[in-house]
């Protein structure tokens, strides 16, 4: 239950401007680490508004365009599971580090197990194009990275079964004729909340009565007496609350509506990235070859230092065993 | 053993130093040359009693009259087939009577007496007691199976052992090395008599020695191998259950930070409007109503929810 779950502990939000806070100290970090490590040589970086464009240009065409045209066709859960695993990321990451091109496919991948949708890594990439080996390498070297990130939170409660509650509850308790023909423009919202930050700033059933007014209100019927008096018994003080969620759920979704990505700026933006990501965490470059072969070979030729490595962890030393292997530079 | 001699060609342990004596089934024995020229095409006969016998059935003779070597195959074979257990008899005066048949049989067929005969006699055993037979036969795998186990387990812990005694040889040794040195050092530096340096450490030596006795490794098995107390390999192990406080069922408390769901017993509009459960599933154990209310709860659940 939602109430109860890391969800609510974890990943619920007081409003835009903490998501904000949190991604601007992310940006910052990188940059600091960054220039640190480089001195001089260091290239122009990305700030945090940059970024946000390019998150979202990616969850807009590539995230969506995956799952939407992945086969076989995966269930609506598995989708939204993936949008809030891919923003829970970058509110502590920064796309500098960790290209958003990577964690996309990993969070569609984790998401598919977690959400209990079978696909094999080989029947996975068959959906992605390119170089499709590679890719496997990439998500199942990310996949462990992405579970740390997400601090091993990894259930996520998605609006589709509260819809289907209220559907059910609309259908039973209120004079609404045809539920049905709602669905439409419930789904047309949901898909639109999927590029915002809703889902870290509002409970999985206040965003499904949204979409369920929104759609109503779309349809031109009337769902306020269910609202008001069946659902929640005409308690004034709740109403208020909800409504405004509802309102700014709303309101949300809008700016999506008009979304076109500027192809100039993400182009220009792609560049300047390239230029100053972490090469530590690009598989193209040098330095990542070099430490995946050292960790390859690690367990057979060098038994000493895994004898060390192994010492320390019952030491209580290392505090990441699982991620370790991935990124000993990694900051927690 | 001096005259341990080949019966065909008469050749003796003397005069081939490498003379192997093999023995068939007849119990008649042949040393390993003769049985090569003998048996080249793989079966013959035997050279004594005109037995045929196959090549593959010559082993290298144990003991050193043959006619028990024959004694012993003819056992291992009638041993086969009576396979009887005591447990398999009601009183220990009938076990005790098969027993005596079987040494009966073995005693007729080793010496050649109405072999014709008893053999019939195994035959008619055979064809009675089929059934017990290969119950029995599965039963002596087991234990063979138990018994090679053991076998195994002693033959690892005697390398345990030896690699000990090596150890402890080696640190002894140098440990002796040791002391002599400091001997020698307290002897060449030291302004004390040289006989009581002597002394003492003739006495420090001679009481370590004593404090090594002291603690010998604690035995904890036969010299067979068997472990103290392990008991009757028969047995499954046996592991004590410890049962702590009773459980009790407190039914889970649901916190909905929003407005109450209905509850099971109010469902019945609710499912007019769900896909009904299909046979197979509730062979299963689902019911419409679980998923049902499960998405009424997760509508209501977090309704109200405000983080401030």
């Amino acid at each position: 239950m939602f109430p109860t779950s890391s969800q609510r502990k974890h990943w619920m939000f007081k409003n835009e401007d903490e998501l904000q806070t949190l991604r601007v100290q992310a940006n910052q970090n990188y940059i600091e680490s960054y220039q640190d490590r480089l001195g001089p040589s260091a290239q122009p970086t990305l700030n945090a508004e940059d970024e946000k464009t390019l998150l979202k240009y990616y969850e807009h065409t590539m995230m969506r365009d995956l799952c939407k045209k992945f086969q076989p066709p995966m269930p609506k859960a598995v989708i939204g599971t993936a949008f809030n695993y891919f923003k829970r990321f970058y509110l502590n990451n920064s796309v500098m580090d960790y290209h958003p091109k990577e964690i996309l496919v990993t969070c569609v991948y984790l998401a598919c197990k977690v959400e209990e949708f079978n696909v094999s890594i080989t029947q996975f990439v068959s959906n992605i194009k390119g170089d499709q080996k590679k890719a496997a390498d990439i998500i199942i070297n990310n996949e462990l990275l992405l579970m740390q990130q997400l601090n091993y939170h990894l259930t996520v409660h998605n609006p589709f079964r509260p819809i289907e509650g209220f559907l059910v509850d609309i259908k039973v308790r209120s004079r609404l004729a045809n539920a049905e023909k709602l669905r439409s423009g419930i789904d047309e919202l949901i898909e639109k909340l999927y590029l915002t930050d809703a889902c870290l700033l509002y409970s999985p059933s206040q965003i499904a009565l949204a979409a369920i007014l929104h759609s109503a209100s779309k349809n031109q019927e009337n769902l306020d007496s269910y609202v008001t008096q069946t659902l929640l018994g005409g308690d004034p003080t709740r109403l208020t609350d909800l409504i405004e969620a509802v309102r700014k759920i709303r309101i949300m979704s809008k700016p999506s509506d008009v979304f076109q990505p500027n192809r100039d700026l993400i182009k220009a933006l792609e560049k300047k990235l390239d230029a100053c990501r972490n090469e530590e965490n690009n598989p193209d470059s040098q330095i990542y070859k070099e430490r995946m072969n050292e960790l390859l070979e690690d367990p057979d030729e060098r038994p000493s230092a895994r004898k060390f490595a192994k010492a320390r962890r019952s030491m209580g030393g290392d505090k990441m065993t699982g991620v370790s292997a991935i990124d000993p530079n990694l900051s927690p | 053993m001096e005259d341990q001699v080949c019966p065909r060609c008469r050749t003796t342990k003397y005069r081939n130093p490498s003379l192997k004596l093999m023995v068939n089934v007849c119990g008649h024995s042949l040393c390993e040359s003769c049985v090569d020229l003998l048996f080249l095409k793989g079966s013959g006969s035997c050279p004594e009693c005109n037995v045929p016998l196959r090549r593959s059935n010559f082993r290298v003779q144990l003991f050193e009259d043959p006619v028990v070597e024959k004694e012993v195959d003819i056992r291992k074979r009638v041993l086969k087939d009576y396979n009887k257990k005591e447990e398999d008899f009601t009183t220990l005066e009938e076990f005790n009577d098969y027993l005596e048949e079987i040494e009966e049989i073995i005693f007729n067929l080793t010496n050649g007496i109405n072999t014709i005969e008893t053999n019939k006699r195994i035959d008619q055993y055979k064809k009675e007691n089929r059934d017990t037979i290969m119950k029995n036969k599965m039963k002596v795998g087991r234990t063979e199976i138990e018994l090679e186990e053991l076998l195994e387990i002693e033959k690892q812990m005697d390398e345990v052992r030896k690699m000990d005694q090596l150890r402890e040889e080696v640190e002894t040794k140098r440990k002796k090395m040791k002391i002599k040195e400091a001997m020698i050092d307290e002897l060449m530096f030291s302004q004390g008599d040289a006989k009581d340096i002597v002394n003492t450490f003739q006495s420090n030596l001679e009481e370590e020695m004593k404090e090594q006795e002291k603690i010998p490794d604690r035995t904890t098995q036969f010299s067979t191998g068997i472990k103290f107390g392990k008991g009757s390999s028969e047995f499954a192990p046996y592991f004590k259950i410890e049962e702590g406080p009773l459980f009790t069922y407190t039914p889970p408390e649901f916190v909905y930070e929003g407005p109450d769901p209905p509850k099971w017993n109010h469902l019945r509009p609710y499912l007019m409007h769900v896909r009904q459960t299909t046979i197979d599933e509730t062979a299963g154990g689902f019911d419409a109503a679980i998923g049902c209310l499960r998405a009424l709860q997760e509508a209501c659940a977090g309704l109200y929810f405000k983080n401030t």
